[in-house]
């Protein structure tokens, strides 16, 4: 993976509270989960990278400008969406989106047309003509979101952007996102607390927790469990199907309406799985290999103690 | 809904020059306020004092020309300062240094009196909402996520207001001084009144600068325009309220204590010994401390020094208070515009 962004051991103090701790990160193209719990320090990263802090301790680069001292050249190269309702004041949707399109230095009228452009792509229709005060909460996410994108800037940074949406314009939100990291090669940082979206749209997930990264890996890796096993669901009745499985000496976990969890890989366990159906008469809806459910992997992260360092720095 | 909409697609294109992008935040706030009808009266208006005044400079020079205008002259420029010998000046026959007093007393007047009003209500107009809806809409994170900086989007916010205070004092200054020259015999008189471009640009800054940082500043501080303007009004009218009492008092205190020593004499009055009586040009009286406590009043003693009635050494407490205004009211706009990303 190429590193768009570096983070090397930033530490982020406000007077006496850590909110970055020791911080360490590369983030590639494509869509980056940024997950974590309230006060985890994800603003704080966010606010790091745009250079809106002072960064305590530590550095990195953002497309090899330093983070903190090219904080103009690297808030040229982000399109942020913040996660407050944030607006100017008086301007109509597309007055809004040219006038940010013009202080990343778009001259006049090819900002308008740009601005126009973007909010086509984003869904907004003639009520790009209204003052931004009329819109309602899901307007005014694709007016963010148009503002970020408007200067086709190489990083996104999504705070919170589905949050306040109805399903509809919540999955075409994702669509969008989706289109941008995959079809036009942009690093989008999706900072939420809304795990199905990240999970829908994610390559790669981090987790803070207390200002210390606790997971950053591809959400693949994350979501194969400990140990590998497949879930079956079954119509019918499936005692016997689970007699004949454990005869077999297959380790099985029942769960609820027909499912099951079988521990053992799925090129080991697809045959047994079959025989045994057909023998039972039962017959298998499904027959996936296992996934830990992001939920879950957040769950574990920020519950998990942190690893304490002894003097001599052993783990 | 759009009639193509192409999807999305990458752009490359040619950028403004990184200095230039302040000018946005201006050319937007400047639209937006000319979008309050009050403004616009108020800009109409401003430029009514500019034709009384117009009317002067034809009369002056006409006067040089036909002394029988100059009856028309001198009530038309009764209570002005420096007006006392205008008279006297008139029949010398100097018309070079008449012209210049003349000039300079009709601009500082123009600049001390209707502008200083009109700057006043305009100011109160444009510069509350300017930061005080960036406040309420939180749209800090807005500007400052582009690259901008805090200084760049204050100065874009400030020029705003300077925009609007040109158009209300350097402008028609300008076209008084031109009007002037055009009203004159001949254009050798901009050999003698060379300096009063610099003097209006001067006063103009006086007038522009600390108003608009203290504005803005203000402004910054709140995020109801209302209490802003109330703020901003306040500070005008009760320091002008409190000095104009002040001295009023003073004033009478020290009537009533000549009139109680019995020693009320007319310090200008020089009794001759034929028993005429001849009038003496004063010193100027001392600058009384409490002139500081109304910015109107500091604000007018720096404007008479820029037009030349005052000097330098009476006037430079009154500059250097509205120097330190405009720099701490700066600093705290500053600091109040950051506090958002400190958050």
């Amino acid at each position: 993976m190429t590193a768009l962004i570096e983070i090397k051991h930033i530490t982020k103090d406000y007077g006496d509270f850590r909110a970055l701790d020791d911080v360490s990160l590369s983030i590639g193209p494509g869509v980056t989960g940024l997950l974590g719990p309230n006060g985890a320090g994800k603003s704080t990263l966010i606010k790091v990278l745009l250079g809106l802090v002072r960064i305590t301790s530590g550095g990195g680069t953002l497309l090899n400008y330093e983070l903190g001292k090219q904080a103009r050249e690297i808030r040229a190269s982000v399109g942020y969406m913040p996660e407050d309702d944030c607006y100017l004041h008086g301007l109509t949707g597309v007055e809004s989106v040219q006038f940010m399109a013009q202080l990343s230095g778009f001259e006049r009228i090819e900002g308008l047309r740009r601005a126009h452009e973007i909010l086509d792509f984003c869904g907004a229709g003639q009520e790009r003509y209204r003052t931004v005060e009329t819109y309602s909460t899901g307007m005014r996410q694709k007016l963010r979101f148009a503002q970020a994108i408007v200067h086709d800037p190489p990083i996104l940074i999504l705070d919170e952007p589905t949050s306040g949406m109805d399903p509809e314009e919540r999955e075409l939100m994702l669509k969008r996102i989706g289109v941008l990291a995959r079809k036009h090669g942009k690093a989008v940082i999706l900072c939420t607390h809304i795990l199905p979206d990240v999970q829908a749209v994610s390559d790669h997930v981090v987790i803070l927790v207390k200002g210390k990264v606790r997971r950053s890996e591809s959400l693949e890796v994350l979501a194969r469990p400990a140990t590998p096993s497949v879930t079956v669901k079954v119509l019918g009745q499936s005692e016997d199907f689970v007699n004949r499985l454990t005869e077999r000496g297959l380790k099985v976990e029942t769960g609820q309406f027909g499912s099951m969890t079988i521990h053992g890989t799925f090129k080991e366990l697809a045959g047994h799985v079959w025989q045994a159906a057909g023998a039972s008469q039962v017959s298998v809806q499904s027959l996936t290999p296992s996934k830990n459910s992001l939920e879950q992997i957040f769950l574990d992260a920020v519950r998990e103690q942190p690893v304490r360092e002894d003097p001599d720095g052993r783990a | 809904m759009a009639v193509h909409n192409l999807g999305y697609r990458g752009w490359s294109g040619e950028l403004a020059p990184a200095w230039s992008r302040f000018v946005v935040i201006t050319t937007t706030g400047i639209r937006r306020a000319w979008t309050s009808r009050w403004l616009r009266r108020g800009l109409t208006v401003a430029w009514m004092p500019a034709l009384y005044f117009a009317a002067m400079f034809f009369i002056f020079e006409q006067a040089l020309t036909y002394p029988s205008w100059r009856q028309t002259l001198e009530p038309m420029v009764q209570g002005m300062p420096g007006a006392i010998g205008l008279n006297a000046q008139l029949n010398t026959g100097d018309d070079s240094e008449l012209r210049h007093s003349f000039w300079s007393m009709l601009l500082h007047t123009f600049f001390r009196g209707p502008q200083a009003y009109l700057m006043i209500m305009m100011v109160g107009i444009i510069a509350p909402p300017l930061i005080s809806q960036d406040v309420r809409s939180r749209a800090f994170l807005l500007y400052f996520s582009r690259p901008i900086s805090r200084w760049e989007y204050i100065l874009g916010k400030a020029s705003t207001i300077w925009a609007y205070l040109a158009l209300i004092s350097l402008a028609p200054g300008l076209v008084l001084y031109l009007l002037g020259i055009l009203l004159s015999p001949g254009f050798n008189v901009v050999l003698s009144t060379w300096d009063l471009p610099f003097r209006i640009a001067l006063a103009s800054f006086f007038l522009m600068i600390p108003t608009a940082s203290l504005a803005l500043c203000f402004s910054s501080m709140t995020q109801e325009s209302r209490v802003a303007g109330f703020s901003w009004f306040a500070v005008w009218i009760l320091g002008a309220v409190a000095f104009v009492t002040i001295s009023a008092a003073q004033g009478f205190s020290q009537l009533n204590q000549q009139v109680n020593q019995q020693s009320v004499q007319f310090q200008n009055m020089q009794y001759n010994d034929d028993g005429t009586v001849t009038m003496t040009q004063l010193p100027p009286p001392p600058i009384s401390n409490w002139t500081y406590i109304s910015l109107y009043h500091t604000w007018v003693l720096a404007q008479s020094w820029a037009f030349g009635f005052e000097t330098f050494d009476r006037a430079k407490i009154a500059v250097l208070i509205l120097v330190a205004l405009t720099i701490v009211s700066a600093a705290v706009l500053y600091r109040k515009v950051s506090a958002p990303m400190r958050a």
